[in-house]
């Protein structure tokens, strides 16, 4: 037990640390662009017509207090942390005067439903054929199926996504091309709303899988090739170990632990969106958010973004530390 | 006499390269040798890397298929063994060793797992105490017990440790061959003799006949009652071990024992100076 609370604290003491560095960088990144938000406020404001110099004078300052702009870069850099701790980070720029945590809450259902949904799929799929693939090495239809997947992986997210587009959007128009849900449901568990997620999703959803199925397939199946070759494979197979039970207890269970590693870090980068598909599908999660935020300028909104896709990664990556030991006896005592 | 193990004429082809350019790789060239069933011995196939001993190995294991010629282990033919009835009880008179420890046993379970299921499938144990008790009995002849054993997982022993847990795992079924590939090669210099010389004792008080393949001439030379020598797959001399060694005619053999280093370091001194002047 002592020696899982010593770790346990050391994975604390990264986990905080990852955090603090990620935090700290996104904030001095943000801070260093020629953005100035205050600036761009009071231009939107005074934009109409002559404003007194006084009243434009308190409406910076007023800003400036909106926005944690005050004092020195270490003062803003003090009251930042504050404002993180307390889940606060200002009014939106572009969706004045709604905080970006509302906006970002209001699009993360979104993102974390389509993204989740599709990378389990996409893992399992591509873990699963990869490592038949690398298993039975000479069966033609894994062969094939492998050429497919790897004529796919190259290709970028966004020729696949306006493929798919063309194809069920126009060509044969059977799916929505645009949003997360028709527009005049109530949103609600009703089986209307549901069918109409599930057929929003599936065009944004296949889009992920395909562009992901790859390099899943292409890790999983050389992680295989190598734990084959491996003498406790050869003894087992020797021994006349039935191929079913090889493949599951000897080959793919080691061949999955590095691709946990993966799932996690994956999962964690869910919450930073899909930027490439949400805004082809104009699907209404955080990466079309954060395009938005970068498009208009909107300084509060994009730290916001990072931020918390800084935070899940690092809780990603401390949840799978934290259960790794349960999978791997050999990271249990060492 | 009957003959244990005896190889006709063996050969295996590789092909190689892509599928316009490809040429055939002959990795073993009519191998023939013979084991005697009623006198044990230690026979060694000595080779460079490439030089087939592996897939010579590979094929007695009944792991690849020759391409031509005949392997019979006890009468039987090993290419013949198709069912998983007919590989168990091959397998249970025939053992193979391998190179490197740290991959003999699946690492995500304990090793004491793999030596119970050896003694289950092999021996055809039921009852838990025959099992302990069969492998407990393998165990002491590496100089080890069960209770060292039980509930570690490969990464908590050593090398050395390892591999001997390796000829124990290979002792379980009683068998009468084994088929060591390499056994001390990734095993510390100061432990390989422990290794070497259990084989002697495992032929001397087991009768068990052990294929001892190495490329390192010292131990070839110091445990070997017969000896192949091995160069691109040809067999380029065999017989008794001290005679081969010790007095090479093959070309290949010569310049494999000039580049035995002699135990007295002043000697080596001159030749390696030599050498290098």
């Amino acid at each position: 037990m002592d020696g899982f609370a010593k770790y346990l604290g050391r994975r604390l003491f990264q986990f905080f640390l990852v955090i603090f560095l990620g935090v700290s960088l996104a904030f001095l990144i943000t801070n260093l662009s020629p953005v100035d938000p205050v600036e761009q406020s009071v231009a939107l404001m005074t934009n109409f017509g002559a404003t007194d110099p006084r009243s434009v004078e308190l409406m910076r300052q007023a800003l400036q207090e909106l926005y944690g702009l005050q004092g020195s870069m270490l003062d803003q850099y003090l009251a930042f942390w504050g404002r993180v701790i307390r889940g606060d980070f200002g009014p939106s720029l572009s969706a004045f005067p709604t905080p970006v945590m509302s906006l970002i809450m209001s699009a993360l259902p979104w993102t974390i439903g389509l993204l989740t949904l599709s990378l389990v799929i996409t893992w399992t799929l591509g873990n699963l054929l990869g490592a038949l693939a690398g298993y039975y090495r000479s069966n033609l239809l894994l062969k094939l199926s492998g050429a497919a997947v790897m004529a796919l992986h190259p290709v970028p997210a966004y020729i696949i996504g306006l493929c798919l587009l063309l194809a069920f959007g126009f060509i044969w128009p059977i799916l929505p091309i645009s949003g997360g849900a028709q527009m005049n449901l109530q949103p609600g568990l009703t089986l209307d709303y549901l069918r109409s997620l599930i057929v929003h999703g599936t065009l944004p959803a296949l889009t992920l899988v395909l562009v992901g199925l790859g390099s899943w397939f292409i890790s999983m199946r050389s992680l295989v090739s190598n734990i084959v070759t491996d003498d406790h494979v050869v003894y087992a197979e020797l021994g006349g170990v039935s191929s079913n039970k090889i493949f599951s207890q000897y080959v793919a269970r080691n061949a999955l632990l590095p691709q946990l590693t993966g799932l996690a870090l994956s999962l964690g980068n869910v919450f930073g969106g899909a930027v490439i598909t949400e805004f082809l599908f104009n699907y209404p999660g955080v990466g079309r958010l954060m395009i938005q935020g970068i498009y208009r300028g909107d300084y509060a909104l994009v730290l916001g973004v990072t931020t918390i896709s800084i935070i899940a990664v690092a809780v990603a990556v401390f949840i799978i530390d934290l259960i790794y030991p349960l999978i791997d006896p050999r990271v249990r005592l060492s | 006499m009957s003959a244990l193990l005896e190889l006709r004429n063996v050969n295996k082809d590789y092909r190689i390269g892509g599928f316009f350019d490809s040429s055939t790789l002959h990795a073993v060239k009519n191998v023939s040798f013979t084991l005697d069933d009623s006198k044990p011995e230690i026979f060694t196939i000595v080779g460079e890397s490439g030089s087939g001993k592996t897939t010579t190995a590979r094929m007695i294991l009944g792991n690849e298929t020759p391409t031509s010629g005949s392997l019979r282990f006890m009468g039987q033919s090993i290419t013949a063994i198709r069912s998983r009835a007919g590989k168990l009880k091959f397998m249970s008179k025939a053992q193979p060793i391998f190179q490197n420890p740290f991959e003999a046993f699946n690492p995500l379970s304990t090793i004491d797992y793999f030596l119970f299921s050896t003694a289950r499938r092999f021996l055809g144990l039921r009852d838990k105490a025959a099992i302990d008790a069969a492998t407990d009995k393998a165990l002491h002849h590496v100089g080890l017990s069960l209770a060292e054993v039980r509930g570690r997982y490969s990464h908590e022993l050593s090398g050395g440790q390892l591999q001997r847990i390796a000829v124990a795992r290979a002792l379980i079924p009683e068998p009468k061959l084994i088929v060591a590939d390499e056994p001390v090669s990734m095993v510390d210099a100061s432990l390989r003799m422990s290794i070497v010389n259990l084989f002697r004792d495992l032929r001397d008080r087991l009768g068990v006949s052990i294929i001892y393949i190495t490329h390192d001439l010292s131990t070839a030379y110091y445990i070997s009652d017969r000896v192949i020598i091995m160069y691109k797959g040809d067999v380029v001399e065999s017989g008794v071990a001290q005679e081969v060694l010790g007095n090479p005619q093959h070309a290949y053999s010569k310049a494999l024992s000039q580049a035995v280093l002699p135990p007295d370091p002043e000697a080596a001194r001159k030749i390696i100076m030599a050498k290098i002047a």
